[in-house]
């Protein structure tokens, strides 16, 4: 019998499967961001709401990373369902304490595809994923200094305008 | 036509020549390229057989499953959407490029 799955499909079945959840949860950061923009309009918090609209963007961009991999490699991206958007948040805090748990959650979803595609000796998906786990690291780290700066100033006052105001150092 | 995996109900087969795939649903053998049968096994491991019990979404216990783009459409109660599924996890797995007994989630 001729190997004319393995010359149509360059990645294991299963971790074309996890590929496409993770597009599906990258598309769902993707319109959180939107909704956490969406927030930050409404209750005054303009230049977070400018990080948000970037934030949602570049989510989009890992998506579609995802996607065009998974046609490289023959196989079949689905593209996702998304629902149940959370648009209620208790302060800005919130909003980023928030971002940071979706971020670490998102982290620990790409490291285990990474561990199921070394344990199926699929190193394509692996190196490929490579990009993201680094991706990861700066994610986490752009949430934590935010917060950080936010514990620092303080919401007391005008604290919270002051907060947003900062948030600008990082909009590239 | 070399037969990759047969179930209670479905044989599924390839073939070197035509460098294709073919499922035998009984009634009618369905020739699919490694695209649409790729796009099958995603229809048919999306397929919620819980809610063939535990809920009221699908009482009757039917799934209209139509793949190939439109071309085919059955109609498959819960003992042949069950074979089914079996026959792609085993299948793929003969076929090489999935691992055996795992299970596929959604
Ligand atoms: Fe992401
Ligand atoms: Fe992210």
């Amino acid at each position: 019998m001729k190997d004319i799955a393995r010359q149509r499909l360059g990645i294991n079945v299963e971790a074309m499967d996890l590929l496409n959840s993770q597009i599906k949860m990258e598309a769902h950061a993707s319109a959180t961001y939107l909704a956490m923009a969406s927030w930050c309009e409404q209750n005054g918090f303009f230049t977070s709401a400018k990080f948000f609209y970037a934030q949602t963007e570049e989510e989009r961009g890992h998506m579609m990373k995802i996607f065009k991999f998974l046609v490289d490699v023959g196989g079949n991206p689905i593209s996702p369902e998304i629902g149940n958007i959370n648009h209620d948040y208790a302060s800005i805090v919130d909003v980023f304490e928030t971002t940071l748990d979706h971020e670490i959650a998102v982290t620990k979803s790409i490291h285990n595809i990474v561990i199921k595609a070394r344990s199926l000796g699929d190193i394509t998906t692996e190196r490929f994923l490579d990009w993201f786990v680094l991706e990861q690291v700066e994610e986490e780290n752009t949430i934590r200094d935010i917060l950080d700066m936010i514990e620092v100033t303080g919401t007391e006052g005008v604290g919270q305008q002051m907060i947003d105001n900062q948030i600008n150092n990082w909009i590239d | 036509m070399t037969v990759v995996y047969k179930s209670k109900f479905y044989t599924f087969y390839q073939s070197d020549q035509k460098k294709c795939f073919y499922i035998d649903f009984g009634q009618k053998l369905v020739p699919l390229s490694f695209c649409q049968l790729l796009a099958l096994r995603q229809k048919i491991i999306t397929i919620s057989i819980e809610n063939h019990f535990y809920t009221e979404h699908n009482q009757h216990g039917l799934e209209i499953l139509v793949f190939c783009n439109k071309e085919h459409l059955f109609v498959l109660n819960t003992f042949e959407i069950l074979d089914l599924k079996e026959l792609v996890e085993v299948g793929f797995s003969v076929l090489g490029i999935s691992s055996p007994n795992t299970v596929i989630a959604s």
